[in-house]
C-alpha cells in the first residue's frame, strides 16, 4: 500500500498505472494547484540536468597514485606482523628428537614385519642343500651318491661310495 | 640454525652409511682338500675345521685331518670362481649368485685332468658342506666348504 507521498512522486514522474492515476487524481483536493506543482517539479529537474552535470576529475592520475601509495604503506606495516605469525620457526631440537625417535620406531616396526616374512621358517633352509650330483662313470662306474643334512651339527654331507681307490701318493700336497 | 642443520645432515649421513655398510657385507668362503686318516699321534685339526671337528670324527671315523690344498675367496658379487688344488686333485668352485641364506655353487672335483665328481649346491652361511671323495691310501679325501 503506497503512501500519499509515494503516489505523489510517482504521479509527478508519470509512473502510475491508469487505475492508480484515475484514483489518485480523483483524490486530489486541488487539481489545478497539483498540476502547477507538477509542472514546476519538471522544470526544476530539467534545469538541474542542464546546469549541474557530473564534475569531471581533473587530477585522476594523481588521485590514483596517492591511493595506491596509501594501500602499499598499509600493506607494508601489516606484512611483517602477518608473516611472523604465519611462518613457523625452524623445528626446535626437542621436536626434531621426537620426530627422529618416532621415525626410528616406525622403521623398526616395519623392519620387524619384513624380516619376519623373509626369515626362513624351516630349519632346513639354513642348511646347505645339495641340488644335484654326479660321478664320472669312467672313474667310478659303481659309485653311488647319498646326501645327509645333519641338523644338529648344521653340516651337510655328500657321501660317495664305490669310487676307485687311489694310491697314497695322491695325498701329496 | 647451523647447528640444527648440521644435526640433520649428520643424521642423514649416518642412515645412508648404515644402509650402505649393511648392504655391502662381503663373505669369505674357505674351500679345502682334506686328507683324513688314523694315526697314533694325530696333529691338531686345522682351525677352519674346528667347528665341524666332532662331525668329521664321528661320521668318517678318522682322528687326523690335514689340509692338502685350500683356497680363501672373498665373494663380492657372488658370481666369482676359484680353485683349490693339491698335486693330484683340484676343486673348481663356480659361484652362481647369492641366495637368501648363502650362495649357489657349482663344484667340480678334478682328479688330475678328469672330472671325478660334479655337484651343485646352495651353500648356507650357517652350514658347512663336506663331500666324501675317493679312498687314498689308508685315508680318505674330503672336500670341505665353509663360509667364514
Amino acid at each position: 500500500m503506497k503512501t500519499f507521498e509515494e503516489k505523489w512522486t510517482a504521479w509527478i514522474d508519470g509512473e502510475l498505472s491508469a487505475a492508480e492515476l484515475a484514483e489518485f487524481e480523483a483524490a486530489l483536493p486541488d487539481r489545478a494547484a497539483a498540476e502547477a506543482e507538477k509542472g514546476n517539479a519538471h522544470k526544476l529537474g530539467a534545469f538541474l540536468k542542464e546546469n549541474m552535470p557530473a564534475r569531471a576529475m581533473g587530477n585522476e592520475e594523481f588521485f590514483h597514485h596517492q591511493l595506491r601509495q596509501g594501500i602499499a604503506a598499509d600493506a607494508r606495516t601489516a606484512a611483517p606482523e602477518e608473516s611472523a605469525a604465519a611462518r613457523p620457526a625452524f623445528w626446535p631440537i626437542g621436536r626434531l628428537v621426537w620426530v627422529g625417535a618416532t621415525s626410528l620406531a616406525i622403521f623398526c616396526v616395519c623392519a620387524f614385519f619384513v624380516m619376519r616374512e623373509k626369515a626362513p621358517t624351516d630349519q632346513s633352509q639354513y642348511l646347505t642343500q645339495i641340488l644335484n650330483a654326479r660321478v664320472d662313470p669312467a672313474l667310478g662306474p659303481n659309485a653311488t651318491i647319498s646326501m645327509f643334512e645333519l641338523k644338529e651339527d648344521k653340516v651337510t654331507v655328500l657321501w660317495t661310495e664305490g669310487l676307485q681307490s687311489l694310491p697314497s701318493e695322491y695325498a701329496t700336497k | 640454525m647451523p647447528r640444527r642443520f648440521l644435526l640433520l645432515i649428520g643424521l642423514m649421513v649416518a642412515l645412508i652409511w648404515g644402509d650402505v655398510a649393511s648392504a655391502g657385507v662381503e663373505q669369505m668362503v674357505w674351500s679345502g682338500l682334506v686328507m683324513a686318516n688314523n694315526v697314533a699321534q694325530p696333529d691338531k685339526i686345522p682351525p677352519e675345521l674346528n667347528r665341524i671337528e666332532g662331525t668329521l670324527k664321528s661320521w668318517f671315523g678318522y682322528n687326523q685331518f690335514k689340509v692338502i690344498g685350500q683356497s680363501r675367496k672373498t665373494l663380492v658379487t657372488g658370481s666369482e670362481d676359484w680353485l683349490a688344488s693339491s698335486k693330484y686333485f683340484s676343486l673348481l668352485v663356480d659361484a652362481k649368485g647369492e641366495t637368501e641364506t648363502g650362495y649357489r655353487l657349482n663344484l667340480k672335483l678334478f682328479q688330475e685332468k678328469s672330472v671325478l665328481l660334479e655337484t651343485e649346491a646352495r651353500l648356507s652361511k650357517a652350514s658347512p658342506l663336506v663331500i666324501k671323495g675317493p679312498q687314498v691310501g689308508d685315508g680318505q679325501l674330503l672336500l670341505v666348504l665353509v663360509i667364514q
